[in-house]
């Protein structure tokens, strides 16, 4: 709400502005920092305690240990595996000894932190992409089949055919693709609508989850069920460097992807007709962007299970923040996912110590519940108007 | 300049083989308007319906917009216009017949070229509240854009006169969803505008607007009519309305095109009984003619 003066100004703003300019927006500046703090202080606290406590000084020094920060063969070692390190710097020899903090903080609890700033980042994405193709601000990154294809996967998996476990977190992702392949054929009828495919989503949900809980009646084995349940939960227990590798490459093509596509997602919000009389292909457009949202959906699986509402939350919350411009709301969702998802692991991982002195772990997609539903509960009593269904 | 095509106009109300006519009525024009870049808009023998009903609405009506000129589509409630006007822009793809832009089929072109040529503005639109008129304008541009582009000197040259010709700069930097629905219009307006087509498409502008907004958007349109570089076709209720602002008037009931011609032809007290059964006093005024009306009319 400027004075007049802007009028004669709004043009050469604009183009002053630049190609980036748009990134420096004060609110968003402001929803990255406290994200990024979110993160390290979330981090600091994982590296820190555990089974093996250190000061945060201790910690925070192993993070910071030149041995494998000025030391790109450890680098390497860590973020694209020993067999590429050595291919790429021609190193065969051993590589030199870590002090006993930086090895535990390296090689166990650092890359946990890690998976979970990806897999939030693409549950965040993931979600924003879902909300503006269904123009729905409750879709979540499951709302088109994907939890529950690579849920029924998982049973299945485990339950059935025990021998391909070792495959589980690519059948897992791969289940819910072809779910979301399924969803999509159903809904389509001479084209697709945002409505068609939340209904498909839910009948396609509503059957494999069905099936998904009956297929626990033939599991035998508690460990079998614990298991299932983890993995239908989502959870970052175990997790170490091979997941950050088998992620990151995914995670940064769908974050390219979707950023390359925010002014197709802010179209997609003027609604169908608008869109389509602006010369938008809508129905390729929407598959294609469907399809980033599912392939982030579908990394974050592979890594970590089904982690609930983080993928509902983020872009929630950045839209409340940043506005709705969709090329900010991704890259706020890039800033806030992790930093929820981090401080959901920090409840995850330390938080029954804490409550009953018991060194168990739950599920972080337990723990995201719990935020999740209270925030929502929030914003019902705050906002008069949540959107249409 | 509309005078030059006063004979290609006529009126039919019986509806035969006038396909023929519209097209022929169409390819004789380029002459007469070579100094304009306005373009021909021709729906041929066009059959339009939705899905889930049985029956067409449209079933084969042609019609031909004048170049440069004002052409507002008018009729009774269910008549077929909008519809019409949904399939002259592709949101609807006829069972039959073609769409032709400067004899170019629309189906054939590709999206975003047939968006260069041919705007429309419908009935509703929605859009986030968050958004500033401003970037709702320079949404216009989209289909200028490839796709990595950033917008060019152009694309705000286009946005500013866009924003100036809708005559809502006061608002730009405001958020749409603190508008008004009139004000809300005219941004719409302002955005379709900065699309720059050669022909636009209005569905019901006016509709739901208090009086200022109305004659804020009759007057934007005045205007286009009166630079005639563009192409208009309008869906209007107000029947006085379309008589003061168009060229040439298409009169639909039932589906049918039941005239089509000059304002002072179409706006007749036996069309007013006809199409919108209604009996009606027309007085010719200088602001066009002046519809009283008097009561329906119930011998169906």
């Amino acid at each position: 709400m400027s004075g007049g003066g802007s009028v004669a100004g709004g043009a050469a703003h604009r183009a002053s502005e630049g190609r980036l300019g748009w990134l420096f927006d004060p609110k968003l500046v402001t929803v990255a920092l406290a994200s990024v703090a979110v993160v390290v202080v979330g981090g600091l606290v994982q590296v820190s305690f555990g089974a093996y406590s250190m000061t945060v000084g201790e910690a925070w020094r192993a993070v910071l240990d030149p041995a494998v920060l000025l030391d790109p063969r450890w680098l390497l070692n860590f973020i694209v595996g020993e067999g590429v390190m050595r291919a790429i710097t021609g190193f065969q020899g051993e590589l030199p000894e870590l002090a006993h903090e930086t090895l535990i903080v390296w090689n166990i609890r650092l890359p946990r932190v890690l998976v979970a700033a990806i897999v939030g980042m693409n549950l965040g994405v993931s979600g924003a992409i879902f909300q503006a193709v269904t123009r729905n601000e409750l879709a979540s990154p499951f709302i088109l089949g994907v939890s529950s294809g690579a849920g029924l996967m998982i049973l299945l998996t485990l339950v059935v055919f025990g021998g391909l476990s070792a495959f589980l977190p690519l059948i897992a992702a791969l289940g819910g693709a072809v779910a979301f392949l399924i969803v999509y054929a159903i809904a389509w009828k001479n084209g697709t609508s945002p409505v068609r495919l939340v209904l498909a989503g839910v009948i396609v949900g509503t059957v494999f989850n069905s099936l998904q809980t009956g297929l626990f009646f033939f599991a035998d084995d508690i460990g079998v069920v614990q298991s299932a349940i983890q993995w239908t939960t989502g959870s970052l227990t175990g997790t170490d460097w091979d997941q950050v590798r088998m992620a990151l490459p995914w995670t940064l093509a769908a974050v390219a992807l979707s950023l390359a596509g925010s002014r197709q997602l802010n179209l997609l919000l003027l609604g169908e007709q608008t869109a389509k009389s602006l010369g938008m292909s809508i129905e390729k457009v929407r598959f294609a962007l469907s399809g980033v949202a599912v392939l982030a959906a579908a990394a974050s699986i592979a890594v970590a299970g089904i982690v609930s509402f983080v993928g509902l939350i983020v872009p929630h919350m950045v839209r409340n923040l940043v506005g709705s411009d969709y090329k900010r709301v991704i890259v706020g969702c890039l800033f806030v996912g992790p930093a929820l998802m981090v401080a959901a692991d920090v409840g995850a991982r330390l938080g029954m110590g804490v409550i009953t002195g018991a060194d168990s772990q739950i599920p972080v997609g337990i723990v995201t519940g719990l935020i999740g539903g209270p925030y929502f509960l929030y914003l019902m009593r705050r906002q008069q108007n949540m959107g249409e269904l | 300049m509309s005078t030059e095509h006063v004979d290609t106009t006529r009126t039919e109300t019986t509806d035969g083989p006038d396909g023929s006519n519209g097209a022929d009525a169409s390819a004789g024009t380029p002459d007469g308007s070579a100094a304009t870049d306005a373009s021909d808009l021709d729906g041929e023998d066009l059959v339009l319906g939705y899905p889930n009903a049985p029956e067409p609405v449209i079933d084969g009506e042609s019609i031909a917009a004048e170049p440069g000129a004002v052409t507002a589509l008018v009729g009774p409630n269910g008549s077929g216009k909008s519809t019409l006007l949904k399939g002259l822009a592709t949101q609807i793809s006829p069972e039959d017949g073609s769409v032709l832009v400067d004899g170019e089929d629309v189906h054939s072109m590709d999206t975003k070229a047939l968006a260069r040529k041919l705007g429309l503005l419908s009935q509703e639109s929605t859009s986030p509240n968050s958004i500033t008129v401003e970037d709702l304008v320079y949404h216009g541009r989209y289909p200028h854009r490839g796709f990595f582009e950033r917008t060019t000197d152009e694309d705000a040259r286009a946005v500013e006169e866009a924003i100036e010709l809708a005559g809502c700069g006061h608002l730009r930097d405001r958020e749409v969803g603190s508008l008004s629905g009139g004000q809300k219009q005219l941004a719409w307006i302002a955005m379709v505008l900065a699309q720059d087509t050669d022909v636009l498409l209005l569905d019901e502008p006016t509709t739901f607007l208090d009086m200022h907004h109305q004659m804020e958007v009759m007057e934007i349109i005045e205007t286009l009519r009166d630079r005639s570089d563009v192409t208009v076709v309008v869906v209007l209720h107000d029947i006085e309305q379309a008589a003061r602002l168009a060229d040439r008037m298409v009169a639909l009931k039932d589906g049918e095109i039941r005239a089509r011609g000059a304002p002072e032809e179409i706006v007749t007290e036996d069309l007013l009984a006809d199409v919108f059964r209604v009996d009606a006093d027309v007085v010719q005024t200088e602001n066009g003619p002046r519809v009283t009306p008097l009561r329906a009319r119930h011998e169906d």
